[in-house]
């Protein structure tokens, strides 16, 4: 059996394209991985790095906020980090993570007005998209395999072989099988080898196996549409130009219109809409009466109801207390904002299932956790954490109690 | 020459028999058509929109209310980038940059709400565009239908024929090459219509949409040129196809993704969060307004007493926190400046780095040199933020000045202490609508054309090599027959 398979091999290597393609598809791959992985480190690294100069701001704020012991200073002049680190298996697909914020600064002020912003980055480098392993597997094997795939059966025919393969062959299906399991499988080999010795280096474990996996299922669709191709009977030329055709369609066409009904469907300007709503609610805050403002904000916190009065031209009381309205006042559009996104998300989750380019993508960004559901993710993160702060800082504004280095340093810490 | 006409005619008439050809040009066509029609949809939907907001936003700001002018200064203002009109045709960077920035005193915030970050996987795939579809489909097109044009006849054993009938190898390739030229020149005709379209009917500007319409003719004359000589020293029709498919795969999908990769490696980039920090600490360094004693501010006051000729800021004829105030702002802007002219700089050195890979795909040059024309390039973005930021310091001045020439030291000391004060204080609202609107001036002709320049220099610089390579594939040609 083994020997069957070793002349197989030999068959294979012998024609010209097929190490150099091999070889291209395991460069490409480790290159990949290669660049996925130095761009997940640099990010833990800016991780890294911003703690000491997180820590360094928090102690020049502490040197004139906390000076009047006031908890009203001390909130707003401190800007908390958060940050999403990037998962183990993150290296294989960046995903949106070059274009969404991974680090973002927030303090106890209105929240709207903090999260939609966005990272300084290069628009230029992010436009074309990034080279990771979820690139090289979607668009570029394909193409691979249709080089080692598209002559197997026209190459025999044309060679005048096929008539007589199958007089002589006893078991020609397992020899045809042999022959079509042994160029996709090295091809598959080439192609996760690099990515289960990165999933080995970032730490991933036997989550790796949910790409190589999908990996496996991609390949396989490529392989039958191969075969399906091949069942016309056409020459290898007319064969590679149907296949690279039908890859164009799949994985560029086909998504982009995708993106154009989608994004025509769901219209999102809430996002806009909601920000510009939300300053006119702070900001009109300033203009109610202190009584009105204060008795709508205590039907959410009571616990606060018998604190003393507001008295005079400001009071931090009143501030944080339209602040936090202002936010409930947009609460409704920032649900409507973020189910239109997730409504897009959807849709091309459902296109996913008759575009098996788009569900590989979809799949492999889902188990890397860098797709707008993981971005989601992370500012729902951000929401509870900004509650957090919130609430830490309400007893002392509230029962005007003072707040010094020791309160400062209590302040609720991201975890991660 | 005209032996080269005959040639190129009776290709033509081959082409137009072939199955695959005329299908793949149909297909071609619709999507260009159908991305023409949208683009222009989703600009003027775009468009119209950030109108409409900037037009709430002027509304909303001139609306508010009598106001502590430092009020103003915090709830601030917003502004919108509008879309040029060739955005159309090429939308460049605009769906990956945020296209609102909100102003407000002491803080420079990011431009929100950028399309991508709004969209699910689906926008990394590439938009379909006139662009798009110009710079990576229809050179695919071209591949398919022209990978065969001399590798097949000299398969077919036909060149030999050809050859007794006095074509010669120039006369046969100049031909051929022809008739594919002609079959790029009908692709490229749904771009040019929507282009004319766009200069007519939207008021895009004339001479870049014409250095448009020259720059894809000649990225597409490349690979016609490119596909004929690689069919003409090919070993058979199958090298070819798959060749160019290579050459294909590496030139428009592979080198544009891996350059950017290169250069944010090569030149790291300092996150937001950092920017922020550093320049709140070198803020601290030039003086903390908190602090009575500060030195800065100590010196500042004694400048301001000395000027007026008075000993203490009760005194002055303006309000002492109103000059503070415009002091402050200019502290901050200027380190807001200094902090976004380095990061343009980063910025531009890794433009560099990409363009340079230009040499190595030319979908890159065209790529810069598109976005360049139709003014949806990073430079474009870089121009938004640097007029937002100069309007932000305007408004944000106009309103401290107003705070120390319209209220008065007294009152706005004792503000929170007497309600008459607090009401003084709160100046009248017509002073909002003397705040001028702001109004993005898009990039000159001459700035557009600036900075097209790089990425058609290195345009024309593949076409000469294209055709320097063509004569010698020429002669081998004819060596070989």
């Amino acid at each position: 059996m083994t020997a069957l398979w070793r002349h197989e091999l030999r068959i294979f290597l012998r024609q010209r394209i097929a190490l150099p393609a091999l070889l291209l598809m395991l460069a490409l791959s480790a290159a990949s991985v290669w660049a996925g992985l130095a761009e997940v480190s640099r990010q833990n690294a800016v991780i890294e790095r911003i703690q000491p100069q997180q820590a360094e701001d928090h102690a020049a704020v502490a040197g004139h906020a906390l000076r009047d012991r006031d908890p009203g200073n001390a909130a707003y002049y401190t800007f908390y980090a958060t940050w999403d680190r990037p998962s183990s298996l993150a290296f294989a697909a960046l995903g949106q993570r070059d274009v969404a914020p991974y680090l973002l600064r927030v303090r106890a002020l209105a929240l709207e007005s903090q999260i939609h912003e966005s990272e300084n980055y290069n628009a230029e480098l992010a436009l074309p998209g990034r080279f990771d392993w979820a690139f090289v597997l979607t668009f570029l094997a394909p193409l691979i395999l249709i080089v080692l795939l598209h002559d197997l059966f026209s190459a025999e025919r044309e060679a005048g072989r096929l008539r007589l393969l199958r007089v002589m062959a006893h078991d020609r299906r397992g020899w045809w099988l042999r022959r079509i399991a042994l160029r996709a499988g090295l091809l598959l080999a080439a192609l996760i080898v690099p990515v289960v010795i990165g999933g080995l280096i970032g730490g991933a474990g036997l989550a790796i196996l949910g790409l190589v996996g999908i990996a496996a299922l991609y390949i396989g669709f490529w392989v039958l549409l191969c075969l399906l191709v091949s069942r016309f009977k056409l020459g290898s030329i007319a064969n590679a130009a149907t296949l690279a055709a039908t890859w164009l369609v799949l994985t560029l066409v086909l998504p982009a219109l995708a993106l154009l009904l989608i994004n025509a469907a769901v219209p999102v300007r809430q996002g806009v809409e909601l920000t510009l709503a939300q300053r006119e609610a702070v900001h009109g805050g300033w203009d109610k009466t202190k009584q009105e403002t204060l008795q709508a904000f205590l039907n959410h916190y009571p616990q606060y109801r018998d604190t003393r009065p507001v008295e005079g031209g400001f009071h931090w009381k009143w501030y944080y207390a339209f602040q936090h309205l202002g936010d409930l006042s947009v609460a409704e559009q920032a649900a409507a904002y973020r189910s239109g996104l997730e409504a897009r998300d959807a849709w091309t989750r459902r296109l996913a299932i008759v575009l098996p380019p788009l569900a590989t993508q979809v799949t492999i960004h889902r188990l890397a956790e860098t797709d707008l559901a993981a971005q989601l993710a992370y500012q729902d993160r951000i929401r509870t954490y900004h509650r957090q702060l919130r609430e830490f800082y309400y007893p002392y504004i509230f029962d005007e109690r003072p707040f010094g280095p020791e309160e400062f340093k209590a302040a609720p810490r991201w975890s991660e | 020459m005209s032996t080269a006409r005959l040639v190129a005619r009776n290709e033509w008439r081959l082409m137009q028999r072939s199955r695959v050809a005329r299908l793949a040009l149909f297909m071609l066509l619709a999507l260009a058509t159908v991305a023409t029609f949208t683009s222009i949809a989703h600009r003027n939907a775009s468009d119209d929109l950030r109108a409409r907001f900037q037009a709430q936003a002027d509304q909303e700001f001139d609306g508010q209310p009598a106001r502590h002018p430092h009020r103003m200064v915090h709830y601030g203002h917003f502004v919108f980038r509008p879309l040029p009109a060739l955005a159309a045709f090429d939308p460049g960077v605009d769906a990956f940059t945020g296209n609102t920035i909100y102003l407000e005193g002491h803080r420079q915030n990011s431009a929100n709400f950028g399309d991508v970050r709004q969209s699910s996987l689906l926008a990394r795939f590439g938009q379909l565009t006139p662009a798009f579809v110009l710079q990576v489909l229809a050179p695919l097109v071209l591949v398919f239908i022209g990978f065969g044009l001399l590798a097949g006849e000299r398969r077919s054993g036909t060149l030999r024929v050809l050859k007794a009938h006095g074509v010669t190898p120039r006369d046969l390739l100049l031909g051929k090459g022809l008739a594919l030229a002609g079959l790029a020149g009908l692709m490229l005709l749904p771009a040019l219509a929507s282009l004319g379209w766009l200069v007519i009917a939207a008021e895009a500007p004339a001479l870049p949409a014409l250095a448009l319409a020259l720059g894809y003719a000649g990225y597409l004359a490349l690979w016609v040129l490119g596909i004929v000589i690689v069919s003409a020293i090919a070993r058979d029709p199958r090298n070819a196809l798959v060749t160019l498919l290579g050459l294909w795969a590496l030139t428009t999908v592979l080198v544009p993704r891996v350059a950017p990769d290169l250069a944010l490696a090569a030149v790291a980039t300092p996150t937001r969060l950092e920017t922020d920090i550093a320049i709140l600490r070198d803020l601290r360094k030039i003086g903390d307004s908190h602090n009575p004693d500060d030195p800065h501010f100590a010196a500042f006051k004694a400048r301001t007493l000395a000027q007026y000729g008075v000993s203490r800021v009760e005194d002055l004829p303006v309000n002492y926190r109103g000059l503070l105030a415009l002091e402050g702002e200019k502290l901050t802007s200027q380190l807001f400046d200094d902090y976004a002219k380095r990061q343009f700089e980063q910025q531009r050195r890794q433009g560099a780095i990409v363009s340079g890979f230009g040499l190595a795909s030319p979908a890159i040059a065209l790529r810069s040199m598109s976005m360049a024309l139709a003014g949806t390039d990073l430079d474009g973005h870089r121009r938004f933020l640097t007029q937002a930021e100069a309007y932000r310091y305007d408004v944000v001045q106009r309103l401290n000045r107003l705070q120390a020439e319209a209220v008065t030291y007294s009152d706005d000391s004792n503000r929170n202490k007497d309600p008459e004060a607090g009401r003084r204080v709160r100046i009248d609202p017509a002073n909002w609508s003397k705040v001028p609107d702001f109004a993005y001036q898009p990039a000159s002709l001459a700035e557009k054309l600036r900075s097209a320049l790089p990425g058609a220099a290195v345009l024309i610089l593949w076409l000469l090599a294209a055709t320097w390579l063509l004569r010698r594939a020429a002669r081998r040609l004819g060596e070989a027959l």
